[in-house]
């Protein structure tokens, strides 16, 4: 009865097992460099776990109709906050980019909320121009201004593989709610071209780039993903074993962050990397199953932004990890070490298992029993 | 919009985001499992290193109480560029002329050795002293480093340089005790391969094998550093007193062999053995041979005593200083009619001493010599030793065995003179030479102990102890050897004066002049040869050679405790072993 929702937070809890003792592993040394402890960013880790995990239970258990209630104050509030991590001496600056705010001792990057803003704005969107989805002004041109806004600001950090992950969710979730074809690929075409202008006058973006393009002729922007691929012919089919990994040994930057796939590649091998693909493969087809037995348009929008959100993410970080895109910035979820990133996802996951609390399985059970269960639990 | 048109829109996006995983999980696969073997075997040689940990050579000490140190190291720098930096600013001119000029090297040969594009590491100039690598590190130079090292310092100087030897600059011992000692001087370097992370840092828990290092072992020497300076300083009197071209003596323990002193003309400084030559690098004292001349009656007449064909009272005619014999003509230096035996040699008569080998016959000859061990090496503990020459009897001609009797046709190293004179000394028993007393690991374990070994007997004791008398005689008033006495003492010895066989012919101006002896003549302690080549004008070995003996066998018998016979003096033991505590 239950069945999709349990293989999905299954294969979550899969994921985040992984991604604790793989952080374990693939932190120990820039921790105790940097701050002496190996387990420094694991423990930090931990209590971001924690609270994902509340969080996630909370979402889970509060009826997502809620959220389409807040939609505007929740935009209003993501914009707020990337506003003000532009502005010099609020936002952090770490590599060049503002995109982290910090609250006390606890850092956040507000395009995390964005991401999850988003969804929830352009599924609210959606849901209440109906039928006028499929016109030019409310179909593509008002929710397009909106995204572009938001997408716009995220761009402005600069946060180019957030950008691109927003621009593409959102843009996925117009198709889907029906938005003519030919102003969407018009506008998304414009929306790359104008992405790609912006990369060739970014020195970093474009050196990256360009890496990718000809990695002999820029050997030290090439560095990490040569390394990173170098961690995966070192990990062969069995891995060199658990936290025997010398792509950690500062060979590997980011080895705990962005590249944390390359070092789970080099210490268990083929076998685990496939299974971490084939992991986000089962939490694509969970997500998408729990969206289309949605018991209405809403709340089949939003399983399909955040289901979406979390795969096209996977996606990326595996492309960038395995060279077959240029570095982004991205990280893996569930896996990576982040905790503004675990808290979001976990608060999608919740809310997707909330979907598939109010499922519609059987057409004589009434909508209102399930959904009254729902509430308290 | 219909509920199926959006259905399908979820499965293009379901099957888009497939293939993209798929894809990755391809790429993946191709990764873990292909063509990685060539990036392995490459990443794996950045990523080892080895390192030698060099040891310090071992010491080389004297045999004296002191222990005074004859070689050591002392701290160098290596003054080295990285090619690729200087080339990259642009700057290798400036920066070769400024070093050179520090260095006291060649501009040019500097900038050509800058000059290689492809080299990170190019030495320029190595054990370089600390006065200049401070300069050069004053220059502030980029691209131009310094490291430490160890070169070999010899404080002495150029005192025992043909006895200790040197170390090239592959720190490989060339010469001498350096070179024969190498294997336990150099010590073992031990060995460190490592895996370093990637910040070039050593990973401790990933270390391939670690062989600890052992230091270099000492080596001490039998040679006494202040007999070695008694012995060097008269040398260099008497080589500028009578313009010598070159000189060898050595002083030898008569008891064991052991050597106590051994100087060598011309010498080099260890310390800057690049521009010695070979000439001077000889050591003489065991590899050069020459013709001894007088000193070589010794041999013919103790084997003439010994085998009882004449006795020291034993009458000869010695022919008013001219004999005609297989139609050649021999000479005296003085002319008298008849000598007994212990007076051929106390005047050197070659006449006499041609006329007992006659006696003696070539085979006895023969046999004697080679027990002396002429014609072959002692066996000294130092390279380069040379076994001298002497034909065999068989092909010896009719007259061969009159001029082997007074040293011609017969060449010999100082070191095998000594030897037989050390033989006669020693009771008729033949010592193998030896300079290293023993080698001392770091840690003060002894690891190789040198002790005194006899060849074998070339005469009888009680022949020995008869041509010891007769040997006093040389020193005594009347006697070829009076300036090598020793005041209170009875020194025993031999004067040569030999002269030095030129394009087939004997010159008439060179000659080697040497004295050989030993003393106290009644008990011998130490033996000694003084062997000076071309000495001008004065050249025999009595005037030239025999004067360093006395002066430095005087010298000797006091820093040796040695006292003069006396009957005054009842227990000699027991005043010896005094006035060694008291000095």
């Amino acid at each position: 009865m239950w069945k999709t929702p349990t293989i999905l937070v299954g294969i979550v809890l899969l994921l985040l097992a992984l991604g604790i003792v793989m952080l374990a592993s693939a932190s120990s040394v820039k921790g105790v460099d940097a701050h002496n402890d190996p387990s420094y960013f694991l423990k930090r880790q931990m209590a971001w776990l924690a609270v994902a995990l509340v969080a996630g239970l909370v979402t889970a258990s509060v009826d997502y109709h809620k959220w389409r209630e807040y939609w505007i104050p929740l935009a209003v509030m993501a914009a707020a906050l990337l506003v003000l991590v532009l502005i010099p001496h609020i936002g952090y600056r770490i590599g060049g980019s503002r995109r982290w705010l910090k609250i006390g001792v606890v850092s956040f990057q507000p395009s995390e909320l964005a991401k999850f803003a988003v969804v929830i704005m352009l599924s609210a969107w959606t849901t209440r121009v109906g039928r006028r989805a499929s016109t030019f002004l409310d179909g593509i041109l008002k929710p397009g201004v909106m995204l572009v806004v938001m997408v716009g600001l995220i761009f402005l950090e600069p946060d180019f593989g957030t950008t691109l992950l927003v621009a593409g969710v959102g843009g996925a979730l117009l198709f889907v709610a029906g938005s003519p074809l030919p102003y969407l690929l018009g506008g998304g075409t414009v929306g790359l071209i104008g992405f790609a202008v912006a990369i060739l006058y970014d020195d970093v973006r474009r050196g990256r780039v360009l890496a990718f393009l000809m990695p002999e002729k820029y050997p030290a922007a090439a560095y990490q993903l040569h390394q990173s691929m170098e961690a995966f012919t070192l990990g062969g089919f069995w891995g060199v074993g658990l936290g025997e990994s010398l792509q950690k040994q500062y060979f590997l930057p980011e080895a705990h962050t962005d590249f944390i796939l390359a070092i789970i590649g080099e210490e268990l091998g083929l076998v685990v990397t496939c299974m971490v693909i084939a992991l986000f493969a089962g939490f694509l087809i969970c997500g998408l199953v729990i969206s289309l037995q949605a018991p209405d348009l809403f709340g089949r929008l939003l399983g399909t932004g955040f289901t979406l959100m979390t795969t096209i993410q996977a996606v990326i970080n595996v492309g960038v990890v395995t060279g077959c895109m240029p570095t982004k910035g991205l990280p893996l979820p569930f896996i990576s070490y982040g905790g503004s990133s675990l808290l979001m996802s976990m608060i999608a996951v919740g809310v997707l298992v909330n979907i598939a609390r109010q499922r519609v399985v059987e057409e004589d059970q009434p909508k209102q029993a399930v959904r009254d269960k729902c509430q308290w639990i | 919009m219909t509920e199926k048109h959006g259905s399908a829109r979820y499965f293009v996006l379901a099957i888009m985001l497939s293939l993209a995983m798929t894809g990755l999980a391809v790429r993946l696969v191709f990764l873990h499992l292909g063509a990685g073997e060539q990036s392995r075997s490459m990443s794996s040689k950045t990523r080892t290193y080895k390192e030698t940990l060099a040891v310090p050579r071992g010491r080389i000490l004297d045999g004296g109480p002191s222990a005074n140190i004859l070689a050591a190291n002392v701290g160098a720098k290596d003054v080295w560029a990285d090619p690729s930096v200087l080339i990259a600013s642009n700057k290798v001119g400036v920066v070769a002329s400024q070093v050179a000029a520090v260095l006291g090297l060649n501009p040019t040969e500097t900038a050509t050795l800058m000059n290689q594009e492809r080299r990170r590491f190019v030495y320029l100039a190595r054990y370089v002293p600390d006065e200049q690598a401070d300069a050069v590190a004053r220059l502030k130079l980029p691209g131009i480093h310094l490291s430490d090292t160890t070169t070999r310092s010899y404080p002495q100087g150029e005192m025992l340089c043909h006895i200790l030897g040197f170390v090239n600059h592959d720190g490989v011992g060339s010469w001498g005790i350096e070179q024969c000692m190498d294997k336990y001087l150099k010590g073992t370097p031990g060995l460190l391969e490592s895996q370093l992370d990637g910040r070039r840092r050593e990973m401790l828990d990933r270390r391939i094998q670690e062989i600890q290092p052992r230091d270099g072992a000492d080596v001490v020497l039998t040679i006494d550093q202040n007999l070695q300076y008694m012995l060097e300083k008269s040398i260099d009197a008497a080589m500028e007193k009578h313009r010598a071209k070159a000189a060898s003596a050595i002083i030898q323990r008569v008891r064991t062999g052991e050597i106590l002193a051994m100087v060598n003309r011309p010498g080099f400084n260890p310390n800057d053995f690049r521009s010695a030559t070979d000439e001077q690098k000889l050591n003489r004292a065991i590899g050069y041979v020459y013709e001894p001349g007088s000193t070589f009656k010794v041999a013919v007449i103790a084997a003439a005593l010994n085998e009882g064909i004449v006795t020291p009272t034993t009458m000869f005619n010695t022919e008013n200083g001219r004999w005609l014999y297989q139609k050649k003509v021999l000479r005296d230096y003085h002319p008298y009619s008849q000598l007994n035996v212990a007076d051929i040699i106390k005047k050197s008569s070659n006449i006499g001493a041609a006329k007992i080998a006659i006696m003696l016959g070539d085979e006895r000859l023969d046999r004697y010599l080679r027990g002396f061990n002429i014609g072959s090496r002692l066996g000294i503990d130092l390279p380069g030793e040379e076994g001298g020459i002497l034909a065999p009897a068989s092909k010896w001609s009719s007259i061969s065995s009159s001029r082997i009797a007074i040293g011609q046709g017969v060449a010999v190293t100082p070191l095998q003179m000594l030897g037989i004179m050390c033989g006669i000394a020693n009771d008729g028993i033949m010592m193998r030479p030896y300079v290293i007393k023993e080698v001392v690991s770091p840690n003060g374990t002894v690891l190789v102990r040198h002790e005194p070994q006899a060849l074998g007997r070339c005469i009888r004791s009680d022949t020995a102890a008869v041509m010891r008398e007769i040997l006093a005689h040389v020193t005594e008033p009347g006697g070829t050897g009076t300036k090598a006495a020793v005041e209170g003492f009875k020194v025993a010895g031999k004067t040569g004066t030999a002269q030095k066989p030129v394009k087939g012919h004997y010159s008439e101006t060179d000659y080697m002049a040497s004295f050989v002896g030993f003393m106290p003549a009644d008990d011998p302690e130490f033996g000694m040869i003084v062997v000076m080549d071309e000495p001008q004008p004065l050249h025999t070995g009595g005037i030239v050679s025999a004067p360093v003996f006395g002066e430095v066998a005087e010298q000797a018998a006091r820093y040796l405790g040695l006292l003069p016979p006396g009957p005054a003096i009842e227990d000699r033991s027991a005043i010896a072993s005094q006035a060694r505590v008291t000095p």
